[in-house]
């Protein structure tokens, strides 16, 4: 047990070096001296001392390796991601942390009810596989596991805001009017609904297929027919035999899935214009704000590598196999 | 090798291709798949016959964020060119870009996977790693911060191999991030026929393992490679849409995604225009459905038993 | 024909028993017209390669038939009492109680995520009603029968070897006191020496317990040490039925004989297993007549137009041309 942890750690760490190296060689591909890069963002004008000082500081008279790599790490290490050039003199770090909440809520919304729908609709059309509930589902699920979750956003915009009007289209509160808490909350949650829609009907979709594969797997299995032949009702069956085994896979896919849904929300922040990272990420794309870039980089390989942490454990929690 | 078991072989092959395609063929999803993709791929091989050159600002004809009509089946966007002119024209650039992002992807993972699966021990271990890498990082996020930084180098002016150097860099950015999935299966299929006896044989008979890999191996990995390649296309597809969608493609030769920022940015959604953007997200939807469905029947025919999605 | 089998003492009785599976609009039978008694505490062993209806005749009796199988004709009775054996509800209730099954492989056949004590008391409690504790006690006792520490209930299905589980799996079917067990390739998995020792442990538990065994294989060899009678299929029918010993001794039909020759022995020097020439019948394109007549040595004209039916034939029945000739002759003779 403890070996395979060790194991997984290590894997996850590599990982996450291998994200901040990608981050150093973009970092230094991109034309110009670097220096002069690190201080696109500060708030005056640029000095030659200052550049002197700033190649000092990222050790760019030193050799780019290992001293630069170290330099780098470590600095990427302790938090320090360096300036952000469109918002001039503002660390990144602070403007990733800023937008962080926005999104943390509408991905976990998304995400939760994703889970609940999608899991559960996929476990039932794979246990009455054939049925009519499994073959809309499946159907459904197949196109929306097609389709870019950020353009059912704006078909949700052009139906539910447009056409309509019951539905706020962008933005997370409407602007000017000072109201009470719970009116403020709902007016909250009234913006929330379609962006969180549209991240979760793609999420559904996958969770679907995968919850539905995994248990029309299960109902084959031996250990199926000795539960029937023990006598078992078909309720009995499902719940004590088929549940737990079906969802071995499907823990393992919904956390892994973290990551990507949170890459999968940068586009539909793009459409309700929500301020959260993937709003930060359309501002440093057309401003070509490499450091934001590389900061956001970094965030959605950490959540990634922590997403397959947790699949790692998740599974040797729920599998007697993987535990030794 | 006498010439009547040459004959006999090549007979054997086309009786089991002819039962292939009898099995395949009879799989309503693929049926239905391959339809949508004989569209798709005449409007792609044709555009200028079907609806005429691509409309820019300057050439357009028809008013601003008209509603469709007999004039303009799909409306018109917010500098009044036709839609259905531009869905037509993006099919071109959204199908190059997702299956030469897809070829690249397949000669990389399937480079990848044999040589890592065929050598075994450390070679194995580190292009695993690699590969392990590529397997985490989704595709989309990983271009999400080499595209930009590439196409500032690259400078987004001129032309290379006759596109625009952001559709270009797009390609390869897609093909080089999306091969692990590829790599994964061909290692694992590598493995186990290393171990069957053809290849001892092979070995025997002195053949070089460059052309034990390529005569031996690599015919039977082609069912695999097949199968996932259409879901390979279908992935390339979505990124290239995300992509363009935030602003990465070209305007000048506008693919689907590029259709749908545009529509985004002209606020077509708030403004009702939904053929505007129904149009390009129709066809990315039909498009990548069709390579989903066909990628499963693929792996259904060749393998009956398990499902890539069932 | 069948008249001397429905005697009082039988438990199982299976009478003129045909199942058809419904595949893509095709109806392919299975088997066809299988008729035989089980007595108390009993041992038949069914023999015939895949295919023969063996599984499928297993399976009906315990009311396990797929969703897709059909009863054409024919019935179960158990104590007398016809099985509703193609309804899958209705049957429930005799589940495991009457009859149980000690499937092949158990790996599969053990849910991988729990403890196989939790397995095993599992029927104790919906079947029984019995408490938790109670059903933990029982469940440790069964354990302890099939010679497997108590404690050692606490491990998971992958923890233990081949033969446990196999032992696992006896210790599961005899939960709620079943008088029938059937064996489906129970020992297929295993090495010889555990095959033995699962093989002596069943035939400890059959005496002990009075248990009536249906032993479903491929190797002659399995039923020879553990049954008392022997029913041999092919293509969905009873072929030969008989005493081990005589069967063994005198095989009359003439796939007997060829299943008897496989047998590898290294007495006589076979050291390999000889298999028997051509292909096993295809359930969709059954031959015509005795759908043994391709591969048989000794075929006869009427035997690729007739069907053989299944005669009495001295302790025994068998289906053969050749043996129904003889028989008349004999009768001819008489007259």
């Amino acid at each position: 047990m403890t070996h395979r942890i060790g194991q997984i750690l290590i894997r996850a760490i590599v990982t996450l070096l291998m994200v901040a190296i990608l981050n150093f060689i973009l970092f230094r591909i991109v034309p110009g001296d670097p220096a002069r890069l690190l201080l696109a963002g500060a708030r005056t004008a640029v000095t030659a001392k200052q550049i002197e000082a700033q190649r000092q500081r990222w050790g760019l008279d030193r050799p780019l390796i290992p001293d630069q790599v170290v330099d780098y790490l470590s600095a990427t290490l302790h938090g320090d991601l360096g300036f952000s050039f469109k918002f001039r003199g503002r660390y990144v770090a602070d403007l990733i942390l800023e937008r962080l909440p926005a999104t943390i809520v509408l991905v976990g919304l998304a995400q939760f009810i994703a889970i609940l729908c999608g899991v559960v609709l996929g476990l039932y059309a794979g246990w009455r596989r054939g049925g009519a509930i499994d073959q809309i589902a499946t159907g459904a699920s197949l196109a929306l596991y097609s389709t870019p979750s950020f353009w059912v956003g704006m078909l949700l915009v052009v139906v539910f805001s447009t056409a309509l009007g019951w539905l706020p289209g962008y933005g997370v509160y409407s602007p000017g009017a000072t109201i009470g808490f719970f009116d403020g909350l709902l007016d909250h949650l009234r913006h929330l609904a379609l962006p969180v829609a549209a991240v979760a009907l793609g999420l559904i979709g996958q969770y679907v297929v995968v919850a539905r594969a995994a248990m029309s797997d299960v109902v084959t299995e031996d250990y199926m027919v000795t539960a029937r032949a023990k006598g078992l009702t078909n309720g009995q069956m499902l719940v004590r035999h088929a549940f737990r085994n079906a969802m071995l896979p499907v823990v393992t896919l919904v956390t892994l899935n973290l990551g990507y849904v949170v890459a999968g929300a940068i586009t539909v922040e793009a459409v309700f214009a929500w301020p959260g990272i993937g709003g930060l990420t359309v501002e440093a794309l057309n401003a070509r704000d490499y450091p934001v870039l590389q900061g956001i980089f970094l965030l959605l390989g950490a959540s990634i590598v922590i997403a397959n942490l947790m699949a790692d454990l998740a599974y040797g929690l729920l599998d007697p196999r993987v535990r030794k | 090798m006498s010439e009547s078991t040459v004959q006999s072989l090549s007979r054997g092959r086309t009786r089991a291709l002819k039962n292939f395609l009898r099995q395949f063929l009879g799989h309503g999803g693929a049926q239905l798949g391959l339809l949508c993709l004989v569209l798709f791929l005449v409007m792609a091989a044709v555009p200028n016959i079907l609806v005429g050159p691509l409309q820019t600002a300057i050439n357009a004809t028809g008013d601003f964020l008209a509603s469709p009509s007999s004039q303009h089946l799909l409306g018109t966007d917010e500098v009044g060119r036709d839609v259905l002119n531009l869905v037509v024209h993006g099919a071109r650039i959204s199908l190059t870009i997702a299956l030469l992002a897809t070829v690249i992807s397949l000669i990389v993972g399937t480079t990848v996977g044999m040589t890592a699966g065929y050598f075994g021990r450390w070679v194995d271990d580190w292009l695993m790693r690699l590969t392990d890498f590529f397997f985490v990082m989704p595709s989309f996020v990983l271009a999400l911060v080499i595209t930009p930084v590439v196409l500032e180098v690259m400078g987004r002016g001129g032309e290379i191999l006759g596109f625009r150097p952001s559709l270009f860099v797009i390609i390869v950015v897609i093909g080089m991030t999306s091969w692990a999935f590829v790599a994964r299966i061909v290692r694992s299929q590598t493995l186990s026929l290393r171990e069957r006896t053809f290849i001892d044989r092979a070995r025997v008979a002195g053949s070089s393992n460059l052309s034990i890999m390529v005569r031996h191996i690599l015919p039977n990995l082609v069912p695999q490679i097949a199968a996932n390649g259409a879901l390979v296309v279908a992935g390339a597809i979505y990124v290239e849409t995300s992509l363009s969608f935030l602003g990465l493609g070209d305007p000048l030769q506008p693919s689907w995604g590029t259709l749908l920022s545009l529509a985004q940015s002209a606020g077509a959604a708030s403004a009702g225009a939904w053929w505007y953007l129904g149009a390009p997200g129709l066809c990315v939807l039909t498009v990548s459905l069709s390579f989903v469905l066909i990628g499963n029947a693929l792996d259904d025919t060749f393998n009956p038993r398990r499902r890539v999605i069932p | 024909m069948t008249g001397s089998l429905q005697d009082k003492a039988s438990l199982l009785e299976v009478d003129g028993l045909s199942v058809e599976y419904r595949l893509n609009g095709l109806s392919l039978r299975a088997i066809d017209d299988v008729s035989f008694a089980l007595r108390a505490g009993e041992a038949i062993g069914l023999v015939g390669e895949s295919g023969s209806g063996k599984t499928t005749t297993a399976m009906a009796i315990a009311g396990l038939l797929s969703p897709n199988a059909r009863v054409s004709s024919g019935e179960v009775r158990y104590r007398g009492e016809r099985l509703p054996i193609d309804d899958d509800a209705a049957m429930r209730p005799h589940r495991w109680s009457e009859t149980s099954v000690v499937f092949q492989g158990a790996m599969n056949a053990l849910n991988p995520v729990h403890r196989i004590i939790k397995q095993i008391a599992e029927p104790c409690r919906l079947k029984l009603g019995m408490s938790r504790g109670g059903a933990t006690a029982r469940a440790r006792e069964l354990l302890e029968l099939v010679g497997i520490p108590a404690d050692r209930g606490f491990a998971y299905p992958h923890e233990l070897s081949g033969g446990m589980r196999q032992r696992v799996m006896i210790a599961m079917a005899l939960a709620c006191r079943p008088s029938i067990v059937i064996g489906d390739e129970p020992t297929t998995a295993l090495d010889v020496i555990i095959q033995a020792q699962i093989l002596k442990l069943l035939g400890e538990l059959r005496s002990q317990l009075n248990l009536a065994v249906i032993l479903i294989t491929h190797d002659l060899s399995v039923v020879a040490e553990a049954c008392d009678r022997v029913m041999i299929m092919y293509a969905g029918r009873i072929v030969e039925d008989g005493t081990v010993a005589e069967i063994f001794a005198q095989p009359k039909h003439p796939y007997t004989k060829l299943l008897i020759d496989s047998i590898p022995n290294p007495a006589n020097g076979k050291k390999m297993i000889r298999p028997i020439p051509g292909d096993p019948p295809n359930l969709v394109n059954r031959p015509s007549g005795c759908a043994f007549h391709p591969r048989c040595p000794s075929a006869i004209g009427i035997c690729a137009t007739e069907f053989p039916s299944l005669d009495e034939f001295g302790q025994g029945r068998v289906a053969c041309h050749l043996h129904r000739s003889s028989q008349e002759d004999k009768v001819a003779a008489h007259a």
